[in-house]
Protein backbone atom coordinates (compact mmCIF):
# COMPACT_ATOMS: atom_id res chain seq x y z
CA UNK A 1 0.00 0.00 0.00
CA UNK A 2 1.34 3.28 -0.76
CA UNK A 3 2.10 6.03 2.06
CA UNK A 4 -0.12 9.17 1.83
CA UNK A 5 1.38 12.40 1.08
CA UNK A 6 1.71 14.17 4.48
CA UNK A 7 2.08 18.09 5.03
CA UNK A 8 5.32 16.73 7.03
CA UNK A 9 6.93 16.22 4.13
CA UNK A 10 7.06 19.75 3.36
CA UNK A 11 7.95 21.05 6.79
CA UNK A 12 11.57 21.80 7.78
CA UNK A 13 12.51 20.07 10.51
CA UNK A 14 9.90 17.73 10.89
CA UNK A 15 12.08 14.76 10.50
CA UNK A 16 10.19 13.56 7.45
CA UNK A 17 11.13 16.46 5.58
CA UNK A 18 11.35 15.52 1.57
CA UNK A 19 13.26 18.54 -0.17
CA UNK A 20 11.95 16.56 -3.66
CA UNK A 21 8.30 16.96 -2.02
CA UNK A 22 9.15 20.50 -0.97
CA UNK A 23 9.88 21.69 -4.91
CA UNK A 24 7.49 20.04 -6.50
CA UNK A 25 5.04 21.80 -3.89
CA UNK A 26 6.14 24.99 -3.83
CA UNK A 27 8.05 25.49 -7.16
CA UNK A 28 5.17 27.80 -8.90
CA UNK A 29 4.89 29.63 -4.68
CA UNK A 30 8.92 30.46 -5.76
CA UNK A 31 7.97 31.98 -9.69
CA UNK A 32 5.15 33.55 -8.04
CA UNK A 33 7.00 35.64 -5.53
CA UNK A 34 10.23 36.41 -8.31
CA UNK A 35 7.69 37.67 -10.68
CA UNK A 36 5.68 39.66 -8.06
CA UNK A 37 9.08 41.51 -7.01
CA UNK A 38 10.23 41.73 -10.63
CA UNK A 39 6.66 43.13 -11.84
CA UNK A 40 6.83 46.01 -9.07
CA UNK A 41 10.68 47.03 -9.87
CA UNK A 42 9.62 47.67 -13.55
CA UNK A 43 6.35 49.31 -12.54
CA UNK A 44 8.34 51.35 -10.36
CA UNK A 45 11.13 51.77 -13.22
CA UNK A 46 8.65 52.67 -15.82
CA UNK A 47 5.78 54.68 -14.38
CA UNK A 48 4.92 56.24 -18.01
CA UNK A 49 4.07 52.63 -19.59
CA UNK A 50 0.89 52.17 -21.83
CA UNK A 51 -2.13 50.88 -19.55
CA UNK A 52 -2.17 47.35 -21.30
CA UNK A 53 1.59 46.83 -20.35
CA UNK A 54 1.01 47.96 -16.90
CA UNK A 55 -1.72 46.15 -16.52
CA UNK A 56 -0.41 42.39 -18.08
CA UNK A 57 2.71 43.31 -15.89
CA UNK A 58 0.72 43.87 -12.83
CA UNK A 59 -1.41 40.93 -13.33
CA UNK A 60 1.65 38.52 -14.66
CA UNK A 61 2.24 36.71 -11.21
CA UNK A 62 -1.42 35.39 -11.53
CA UNK A 63 -0.15 32.85 -14.03
CA UNK A 64 2.72 30.98 -11.63
CA UNK A 65 -0.03 31.71 -8.73
CA UNK A 66 -2.89 29.45 -10.18
CA UNK A 67 -0.13 26.94 -11.13
CA UNK A 68 0.86 26.89 -7.29
CA UNK A 69 -3.27 26.56 -6.88
CA UNK A 70 -2.62 23.48 -8.70
CA UNK A 71 -0.28 21.84 -7.10
CA UNK A 72 -1.43 22.43 -3.58
CA UNK A 73 -4.58 20.77 -4.79
CA UNK A 74 -2.89 18.32 -6.12
CA UNK A 75 -0.85 17.65 -3.24
CA UNK A 76 -4.07 17.83 -0.89
CA UNK A 77 -5.84 15.30 -3.24
CA UNK A 78 -2.53 12.87 -2.39
CA UNK A 79 -3.56 12.95 1.42
CA UNK A 80 -5.94 10.30 3.79
CA UNK A 81 -8.75 11.87 4.49
CA UNK A 82 -7.99 12.77 7.91
CA UNK A 83 -5.15 15.14 6.12
CA UNK A 84 -7.01 15.94 3.72
CA UNK A 85 -9.90 16.75 6.10
CA UNK A 86 -7.54 19.08 7.81
CA UNK A 87 -5.77 21.01 5.10
CA UNK A 88 -9.69 21.63 3.47
CA UNK A 89 -10.79 23.42 6.49
CA UNK A 90 -7.37 25.34 7.10
CA UNK A 91 -7.38 26.28 3.31
CA UNK A 92 -11.07 27.49 3.69
CA UNK A 93 -10.52 29.60 7.09
CA UNK A 94 -7.11 31.27 5.59
CA UNK A 95 -9.11 31.81 2.38
CA UNK A 96 -12.47 33.31 4.00
CA UNK A 97 -10.32 35.25 6.76
CA UNK A 98 -8.54 36.71 3.57
CA UNK A 99 -11.33 37.96 1.73
CA UNK A 100 -12.68 39.61 5.12
CA UNK A 101 -9.19 41.09 5.90
CA UNK A 102 -9.52 42.63 2.35
CA UNK A 103 -12.96 43.74 2.37
CA UNK A 104 -12.00 45.30 5.88
CA UNK A 105 -9.25 46.90 4.05
CA UNK A 106 -11.00 47.84 1.45
CA UNK A 107 -13.87 49.43 3.39
CA UNK A 108 -11.18 51.31 5.29
CA UNK A 109 -9.58 52.92 2.62
CA UNK A 110 -13.10 53.71 1.23
CA UNK A 111 -13.98 55.74 4.27
CA UNK A 112 -10.56 57.11 3.78
CA UNK A 113 -8.94 55.75 6.83
CA UNK A 114 -5.49 54.56 4.80
CA UNK A 115 -4.26 51.40 6.23
CA UNK A 116 -0.39 51.64 6.03
CA UNK A 117 1.05 49.84 2.90
CA UNK A 118 -2.50 48.54 1.50
CA UNK A 119 -3.82 52.02 0.37
CA UNK A 120 -4.58 50.45 -2.89
CA UNK A 121 -6.11 47.31 -1.48
CA UNK A 122 -4.44 44.02 -0.39
CA UNK A 123 -2.91 43.58 -4.21
CA UNK A 124 -1.41 40.01 -5.19
CA UNK A 125 1.62 39.43 -2.77
CA UNK A 126 -0.48 41.11 0.17
CA UNK A 127 -3.08 38.65 -0.72
CA UNK A 128 -0.62 35.95 -0.13
CA UNK A 129 0.91 37.27 2.49
CA UNK A 130 -2.13 37.07 5.09
CA UNK A 131 -3.18 34.25 2.94
CA UNK A 132 -0.45 32.13 4.59
CA UNK A 133 0.05 33.24 8.13
CA UNK A 134 -4.15 32.67 8.18
CA UNK A 135 -3.62 29.07 6.85
CA UNK A 136 -0.28 28.11 9.46
CA UNK A 137 -3.40 29.41 12.30
CA UNK A 138 -6.20 27.19 10.66
CA UNK A 139 -3.85 24.48 10.22
CA UNK A 140 -2.82 24.25 13.89
CA UNK A 141 -6.57 24.62 14.97
CA UNK A 142 -7.69 21.75 12.78
CA UNK A 143 -4.47 19.92 13.75
CA UNK A 144 -4.72 20.13 17.46
CA UNK A 145 -8.18 18.84 16.90
CA UNK A 146 -6.68 15.24 16.36
CA UNK A 147 -3.58 15.26 18.05
CA UNK B 1 -17.93 6.45 17.99
CA UNK B 2 -16.50 3.62 19.53
CA UNK B 3 -14.25 0.99 18.35
CA UNK B 4 -11.74 -2.07 18.74
CA UNK B 5 -9.00 -0.80 17.03
CA UNK B 6 -6.43 -0.61 19.48
CA UNK B 7 -7.32 -3.90 20.93
CA UNK B 8 -7.25 -5.61 17.67
CA UNK B 9 -3.49 -3.86 17.02
CA UNK B 10 -2.48 -5.05 19.96
CA UNK B 11 -3.40 -8.59 19.50
CA UNK B 12 -1.79 -8.43 15.96
CA UNK B 13 1.29 -6.35 17.99
CA UNK B 14 1.79 -4.05 14.77
CA UNK B 15 2.61 -0.64 15.73
CA UNK B 16 0.33 2.49 14.65
CA UNK B 17 2.83 2.89 11.68
CA UNK B 18 2.76 -0.15 10.92
CA UNK B 19 -1.20 -0.38 10.66
CA UNK B 20 -1.20 3.34 8.94
CA UNK B 21 1.13 1.67 6.09
CA UNK B 22 -1.23 -1.53 5.41
CA UNK B 23 -3.88 0.75 5.44
CA UNK B 24 -2.54 3.40 3.81
CA UNK B 25 -3.19 5.85 5.64
CA UNK B 26 -0.99 8.33 8.42
CA UNK B 27 -0.03 7.47 11.52
CA UNK B 28 -2.15 10.57 12.67
CA UNK B 29 -4.94 8.93 11.17
CA UNK B 30 -4.82 5.99 13.00
CA UNK B 31 -3.93 7.63 16.60
CA UNK B 32 -6.90 9.79 15.65
CA UNK B 33 -9.41 6.52 15.47
CA UNK B 34 -7.80 4.87 18.29
CA UNK B 35 -8.66 8.05 20.45
CA UNK B 36 -11.89 8.42 18.83
CA UNK B 37 -11.41 11.92 18.28
CA UNK B 38 -11.81 10.84 14.26
CA UNK B 39 -13.90 8.79 12.83
CA UNK B 40 -13.17 7.02 9.62
CA UNK B 41 -15.45 7.17 5.98
CA UNK B 42 -16.80 4.27 5.20
CA UNK B 43 -14.33 3.03 2.56
CA UNK B 44 -11.50 3.09 5.58
CA UNK B 45 -13.47 1.40 8.11
CA UNK B 46 -14.70 -1.66 5.17
CA UNK B 47 -10.36 -1.79 4.51
CA UNK B 48 -9.68 -1.84 8.62
CA UNK B 49 -12.94 -4.89 8.91
CA UNK B 50 -11.23 -6.63 6.23
CA UNK B 51 -7.67 -6.16 7.14
CA UNK B 52 -8.93 -7.86 11.11
CA UNK B 53 -11.15 -10.07 9.34
CA UNK B 54 -13.82 -9.38 11.32
CA UNK B 55 -17.51 -7.46 10.67
CA UNK B 56 -17.43 -4.46 10.69
CA UNK B 57 -20.07 -4.12 13.69
CA UNK B 58 -17.76 -5.46 15.66
CA UNK B 59 -14.94 -2.83 15.41
CA UNK B 60 -16.85 0.05 15.19
CA UNK B 61 -20.05 0.83 17.46
CA UNK B 62 -22.60 3.96 18.10
CA UNK B 63 -21.71 5.16 21.39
Amino acid sequence: MSSPQIIESVTPCSGQYSWKQDLRLNVWLAVAVATYLVDLALLRANPGGTPLGRGLCALAPIIPGLLYIRSWVRFIRGMDELQRRVQVEASLFAALSTIVVGAIIATLNGHGVAVLGAQHGLGIGGAFMVLFPLWLVGWAFANRRFK
Amino acid sequence: MKNQMRELRGQKQWSQGELAEKLGVSRQTINAIETEKYDPSLPLAFKIARLFKQPIEDIFAVD
